[in-house]
Order: structure tokens, then C-alpha cells, then sequence
């Protein structure tokens, strides 16, 4: 007899075409996600506060009510859900654009007021919907589109440490940074996701998790290659790790 | 400052409070804001208010900030509102374009200072473009009500909430330093309007129905223009039905004086004064800025000899009374750039120049 | 009938809060009444100003050119007010701070040590209230019984105990000899 063995995660839309670019980490990263709202129950109480980016599309494949926010927004229009319905389950979805660069205010003041909220940053060291400009976690060396001989400290100053920052804020909960280049990291980062819902559901404050991805399309680089880059010249500077889980201090 | 909410007998209040107060008893659920003068009281009011009654505050980060938790909450279907002034109600405008296309019912006090860039803490009616013509991008309109005196503060927050969510579409209370600053006898009570059913459009969460998305990107060009299309046609319901005027002894005017916000007090006594003086002088004020009473003002045209429009800015309001008047009669402006209003006298003498 | 009454001080002086008892008993004495505090260049020349206007109809205009009453605790404001107060008009004036001078003669004066009185009453800060109880007498147009009303409808609950010195300053300013104008 048959056993199904591999499914589409209920909290996903089944109906709609993907339409990530071949070997990007968007579409595991979501499908983490899914499976995370899945397997905690709250598929059907749970709002998003979508950003602006590729991550802008996850409202088509996720199934669950969707708040569209202007660029770097969304966790403002999350506060805003919120406070409006302390029941509810509420997260963002963003870029490292959205989240560190144009929304570091709200970001950041979201973690320090210890909204019960959970936001999933994707961290591909670039700008991807718009054609791979410099953002705040370009790497120094990278060259992008508008870091032409790439990016050198003089001219364009330092990347940001996500998942280190927000975890200095008091009011995070929990504050991760995972990849997904394998396997096991991409179980890892399932974990984390988990525990950055399971804070908010807690009422513990703010939970957060900073993904490595790639952007292939950007990078110009095959997704092997693509992942070879995340191992060998995104995770020594962005360091894989539980920065701040207020669990364990108790 | 008078905290106690449910009363039904005058209560000597400020602008800024009767505002809060009101907002409060029309069942705002949560209020989110930055303080700048003329109407920090707003958001210090409501900082106690909200949390004695178990509802939602939070002392934003910035502006930006302000109106996009004002869009998260209302999207719930739930009552919200932000308040701030000028320059900071520049920094709403991105926020204020989504809402129109998102189609929600966001609820801003505007308590208008000088300008432009920082200006001064004075009152002014330098914002009419801003809210009546939007700094935000594409095509939308944004209900704008006026208020004139303290009372109307209270009367007007209650009709912005429920032209708000009765359209779905953000909602201007357009005040100035004044108003909010002055404190007039005024009468609260309970919410006048009937409340609106948001559970077909609000995101609650999708349990027993499919998911909900509110969003303002369209990408196709062709559904973009559909949906346009039915954007203006929820403007032209609401210009039909919600313009909203004031109009005192213009059946037999020459001239006729137009004028909204705190301003049009001194003007209806320069009116007042005229008639003494033997001039036939009519008075109106806009009370809904948008939509715009162009229809009335236009039938207007075609009794009266001229119409003048006195105004704390540059000349704003004049722009709409032309296209209203279309070249029927002509349309002068008086004007003071900022500042509390010219007073009666000072009209009378202008208008005088001007025959 | 309206009339119009300008409180103007040093910031510190209670002007604003006497404005508000004022405009507060108007109201209870079924009046139309507008409370305003000062906007313009004064507000940077050490001066604090409010306008009550009170009208036995709908307040005509509010930044009027001209004014029937003015209460001055200090000099600057004498200085500055004392130009706009209509022809019959008052200047009551505090003359522990303000110097006796009457360039006008077409006003009415009432020049009043209020400071002086307010500390014989036992607190300095009750300067405001003892120089409503002159408006008062001089003005006819609030009764004692209906400012001592309002004071009670100003005075937050957790500062009740200071109601009975303000009454007796309201009193006290009341009672005041206006023979020497």
C-alpha cells in the first residue's frame, strides 16, 4: 500500500504558480514557514504584515490573511495588527532591504517595545526584485550594481549584523541567524522558525530569525555555486547561531 | 484636562482634548502617534485614555511609523486613528496613497501649523493642498472635514470615523493650531452613526473562508484600470452624498465670502458687519473639503457678482472656488500667510478696497 | 452683548489657568464663551497671554483687534496690552510689578499690589485668582458665587485641598477698595 510521504503544507496555496527564480532559498525558506504554521496549529489565526521586495509574493503562496506594507513598513502595520488583536498570531516576511535598511526604525523599535511579534528576515546581501543593487548586508568585496568595483569600506562603509542587533534589544525574545545551504542547516533553520513563533504565542516578546539565501540571479552564479558562496563568504562574517533565546535564561 | 469622557452637560475644552475625547467615545480602538505641536494633547490624552480602557497606544517611533500602525489595526476591521501636524503629516503621505488603494478606513487629525519645512508653531490653513490634493502618489482622494469651532471638533471626529469605514477611505480632520489650542464649551455624546460591518473585507484570520490579501500593488495595467475605474466611481457616491456646507444670507449676495476652518469665524462677522455697512455680503464655508461643494458654489456663480475667499496660507482654497465659479463672476483672494486669522475688521476693510 | 478680556503675565503666573476659570464661569453662567492662549511674537518677550471672549450669542471672532478688559500681572504685558483696550475700556494692573503710569485717559484703571495681597493670603501663586475676584468687582459681568463654581470645576480632584486659599484670594481681590482709581 502507498504511503504519501512528501505534501504541499496546508498553510501553502496550492492553486498558483511559484514564481521565485530557479535555486533561490526564497522558496524553501517560505515552505519552512508553511510548515512551521502547520505544525503549531495557527494557520487560521494567523495575520501577515508582507514588505516590499521578492519577499512582496509570499502573500500569493501562503495561506493565511495578508496585510500588504509599504517598503520597510511592516513591522509598524505588524504593531498596528497587534495591537489591534492580541490574539492573533502576527509576523513579517521581509528582505534584508526592507528589514535593515529602509525599516531599521521600525525593526529595531518593534524589538525594543517587545511587540509579540515574529519576523523572518531573508539576508541575500543584496537588492534582488530591483536587479541586484548594494544593500545594507553587502558583503565588502561585492561587487553589485551600483558597487561596480565592489564594496569598499571608504566608499560604502560596513555590512550590518542583522540577528546581532536585534538580540541586544531587551525586548527580543529570540534572535537567530540560519542558513540554507544543506540539509542539516535547513532543519536547523526550521527549528528556529519554530521557536520564533512558539516566543510570540508565549507572549516572551519579539522573535526573530535572519536567513541566509541566495540570489543566484544576482549573483550570476549557479545555485550550487550560489550555496558554495553563502558557506564560504557569507557565513564567516554572518555567523550561524542562537544570538538571544530568553528560554534558556530562565 | 478633563478626563471624565461620558457627560451630557458642557464641558469647557480644548481643541486638542475634544478631539481625543471624541475619538475615544466613537470606539477608536487604538491610537498611535509622535508628538509635535499644536496637538501633542491628543496623543497625551490618549496615552492614559486607551490604556485605562484596555485598548491599544503606542508612542511611535516617527510618523512613518504612526500612520502604517494606523493601517495595520484598521485592517483588523477595528476603529484607529493617528494624530500629528504639518511637516509630519508630510512624512504620512506614502502611508496615506496605500490606504486609498488599499481601500482602508484610516483616521488622521491634522492640526495644521505654518510651513512650509519646519515653519512655526502658529496656527495656518497652509495644508489644504496637502490633504485636499495629496503629496502621495496616483490617483486617489482623501475625505477631508473642517471643523470651524470646538464643538464641530467632537461632531466631526465622530462623522470622520464613520466616513472612514462607511467608504473605506482614509479620513482627514482638518484643524489648525488654533482650534486645538482653544478651549470652547462643548457637549459629548454617544457615537451618532450607525456601526459598519468590516467582516467581509477584515483580515481576522482565515478560519471556515478562503484567505484575504489587502494589498495596493496591481500588477497587470488592465486590472489596474478596472480597479481605478471603481475607485472614482466610490468618489463620485461620495461627492453626490456627503458634501457638506455652511451658507448664511446668500440668496440676495453681491459678494459672497468664502472661507473654512477657524477663519471662517471672523469672516461671518465680516459679513455680519458688511450688511451694517449696507453691502449685500453672503457667507461660505466648506465644511466638507473634499468632496468640495462645487455644484453649490457654481450655482452661486450665477446669482452673485463675486466671490472672495479669505484664507491663512498663500491662497489655496481660491484655486477650487475657480474651478467651481468657471469663470462666471469673478474669485479674489484675501489672505494672511500665518497666524491666528485677520479679524472681522481687518476683512471688512479689504473687502472694501476690493469693491 | 460680548465682551473681551485679555490675562497677561510672566509665564509661571497662572495667566492661562486664570483664563480658564474665567471662560469656565462664563460658561456656567449660560454664556457663549472662547478661551484662547497667545500665539505671535509676545510668547518670546516674557509674557504669557490669553483671550476669553464671552457673548450672550455665538462668539463673533476669535484674534480681535481690540479688547474691553485687561488684567496685567507684569509690565511687559502692561506695556503691550494697554494700547488695544477699547475707549471705556479697563487696565487692572499689578502694581507690585507694574509701575502706576496713566498715558491713557480715555480707560478705566485699577492698579492693585496683587503679588503683595496674593503673599498676605499666604501663597504668591494665588495672584491670578485674587486678580479675577478685581475683575470681578470691576467689571460686573461674574458674580463671586459662580468663579468660585468654576474654580471647583478647574481644580483636578488631587488638588482639592488648595480650593479654599483660592477662594479666599477670589475674595480677597473682591473686596479690594476700588476708590483709589
Amino acid at each position: 500500500m502507498a504511503t504519501q510521504v512528501f505534501k504541499l503544507p496546508d498553510s501553502l496555496k496550492g492553486d498558483v504558480k511559484y514564481s521565485f527564480c530557479p535555486g533561490c532559498d526564497h522558496g524553501v525558506a517560505v515552505r519552512l514557514v508553511a510548515e512551521v504554521l502547520d505544525e503549531l496549529g495557527i494557520r487560521e489565526n494567523t495575520i501577515l504584515a508582507a514588505s516590499i521586495g521578492c519577499s512582496v509574493t509570499l502573500y500569493d503562496f501562503i495561506d493565511v490573511d495578508s496585510l500588504e506594507a509599504p517598503h520597510g513598513r511592516a513591522l509598524a502595520e505588524a504593531t498596528g495588527i497587534k495591537r489591534a488583536k492580541p490574539d492573533k498570531i502576527v509576523f513579517t516576511y521581509q528582505g534584508d532591504g526592507d528589514f535593515a535598511s529602509i525599516g531599521l526604525a521600525e525593526s529595531m523599535h518593534a524589538a525594543l517595545r517587545g511587540e509579540n511579534l515574529t519576523a523572518i528576515c531573508i539576508n541575500n546581501t543584496t537588492y534582488g526584485m530591483t536587479g541586484g543593487q548594494l544593500g545594507p548586508t553587502t558583503l565588502l568585496g561585492q561587487v553589485t550594481t551600483t558597487s561596480p568595483t565592489g564594496r569598499n569600506v571608504e566608499y560604502y562603509g560596513y555590512p550590518i549584523k542583522i540577528a546581532e542587533h536585534i538580540a541586544l534589544c531587551d525586548g527580543t525574545a529570540f534572535s537567530a541567524r540560519v542558513s540554507l545551504d544543506t540539509v542539516a542547516n535547513i532543519r536547523k533553520a526550521k527549528q528556529a522558525i519554530k521557536k520564533a513563533f512558539e516566543v510570540q504565542i508565549k507572549g516572551l516578546g519579539f522573535g526573530f530569525v535572519e536567513i541566509l539565501s541566495t540570489c543566484p540571479t544576482n549573483w550570476k552564479m549557479s545555485p550550487q555555486k550560489a550555496h558554495e558562496r553563502v558557506r564560504n563568504e557569507m557565513m564567516p562574517v554572518f555567523k550561524p547561531g542562537i544570538y538571544k533565546d530568553v528560554t534558556l535564561q530562565n | 484636562m478633563s478626563t471624565q469622557c461620558l457627560t451630557n452637560k458642557k464641558v469647557l475644552t480644548k481643541g486638542n482634548y475634544a478631539i481625543a475625547q471624541a475619538a475615544v467615545l466613537a470606539g477608536c480602538q487604538c491610537y498611535f502617534g509622535y508628538p509635535i505641536t499644536p496637538q501633542s494633547e491628543i496623543g497625551e490624552f490618549m496615552s492614559g485614555k486607551m490604556q485605562e480602557l484596555n485598548r491599544g497606544y503606542v508612542s511611535a517611533e516617527s510618523e512613518l511609523a504612526a500612520i502604517n500602525m494606523v493601517i495595520g489595526a484598521v485592517s483588523t476591521g477595528v476603529k484607529a486613528m493617528t494624530s500629528s501636524s504639518s511637516c509630519a503629516v508630510s512624512l504620512m503621505q506614502e502611508a496615506l496613497s496605500y490606504a486609498t488603494t488599499d481601500e482602508l478606513p484610516v483616521v488622521l487629525v491634522s492640526v495644521m501649523r505654518g510651513g512650509p519645512g519646519l515653519g512655526n508653531i502658529y496656527p495656518s490653513q497652509g495644508d489644504y493642498f496637502q490633504v485636499t490634493k495629496g503629496g502621495g502618489n496616483g490617483d486617489y482622494n482623501l475625505i477631508v472635514l473642517a471643523p470651524s469651532t470646538v464643538q464641530e471638533c467632537v461632531d466631526l471626529t465622530y462623522k470622520a470615523f464613520y466616513l472612514a469605514q462607511k467608504y473605506r477611505n482614509p479620513t482627514v480632520l482638518l484643524a489648525d493650531g488654533l482650534l486645538g489650542q482653544m478651549m470652547e464649551p462643548v457637549e459629548f455624546y454617544d457615537y451618532p452613526y450607525p456601526e459598519i460591518d468590516t467582516s467581509d473585507w477584515a483580515l481576522t484570520g482565515a478560519k471556515g473562508r478562503k484567505s484575504r490579501i489587502i494589498r495596493s500593488y496591481g500588477p497587470l495595467a488592465e486590472d489596474r484600470c478596472v480597479f481605478l475605474e471603481k475607485l472614482f466611481q466610490k468618489y463620485k457616491v461620495i461627492e453626490e452624498n456627503e458634501v457638506e456646507w455652511e451658507e448664511i444670507n446668500t440668496d440676495d449676495a453681491d459678494i459672497v465670502l468664502v472661507s473654512f476652518g477657524s477663519t471662517s469665524r471672523n469672516v461671518k462677522t465680516a459679513m455680519k458687519k458688511l450688511r451694517e455697512k449696507g453691502i449685500k455680503a453672503g457667507f461660505f464655508r466648506p465644511i466638507t473639503l473634499y468632496p468640495f461643494p462645487n455644484k453649490r458654489l457654481a450655482e452661486l456663480s450665477r446669482k452673485t457678482k463675486k466671490f472672495v475667499t479669505v484664507e491663512v496660507n498663500m491662497g489655496q482654497m481660491v484655486n477650487d472656488v475657480k474651478l467651481a465659479v468657471n469663470g462666471n463672476c469673478p474669485v479674489e483672494l484675501i489672505h494672511k500667510g500665518v497666524g491666528a486669522p485677520p479679524s472681522a475688521d481687518e476683512i471688512v476693510l479689504k473687502i472694501e478696497e476690493l469693491l | 452683548m460680548e465682551k473681551n478680556f485679555i490675562i497677561a503675565g510672566f509665564g509661571g503666573q497662572g495667566v492661562l489657568l486664570a483664563g480658564e476659570v474665567l471662560a469656565n464661569a462664563f460658561m456656567l453662567a449660560g454664556k457663549h464663551v472662547t478661551w484662547y492662549p497667545s500665539y505671535g511674537a509676545e510668547m518670546r518677550g516674557g509674557t504669557v497671554n490669553c483671550e476669553i471672549v464671552m457673548s450672550d450669542e455665538e462668539v463673533s471672532e476669535v484674534n480681535k483687534s481690540d479688547t474691553d478688559f485687561v488684567i496685567a500681572l507684569n509690565q511687559a504685558s502692561f506695556d503691550r496690552f494697554l494700547s488695544k483696550i477699547k475707549k471705556g475700556g479697563w487696565m487692572i494692573a499689578n502694581s507690585t510689578l507694574a509701575k502706576e503710569i496713566k498715558t491713557r485717559t480715555d480707560i478705566n484703571y485699577l492698579f492693585a499690589p496683587i503679588t503683595k495681597l496674593a503673599e498676605e493670603v499666604g501663597n504668591i501663586k494665588m495672584a491670578n485668582i485674587l486678580a479675577l475676584g478685581l475683575l470681578a468687582k470691576a467689571s460686573r459681568l461674574v458674580s463671586i458665587d459662580t468663579l468660585n463654581q468654576a474654580l471647583d470645576t478647574v481644580i483636578p480632584p488631587h488638588r482639592k485641598n488648595l480650593l479654599p486659599l483660592n477662594m479666599k484670594a477670589l475674595k480677597i481681590g473682591y473686596e479690594y477698595d476700588l476708590l483709589p482709581v
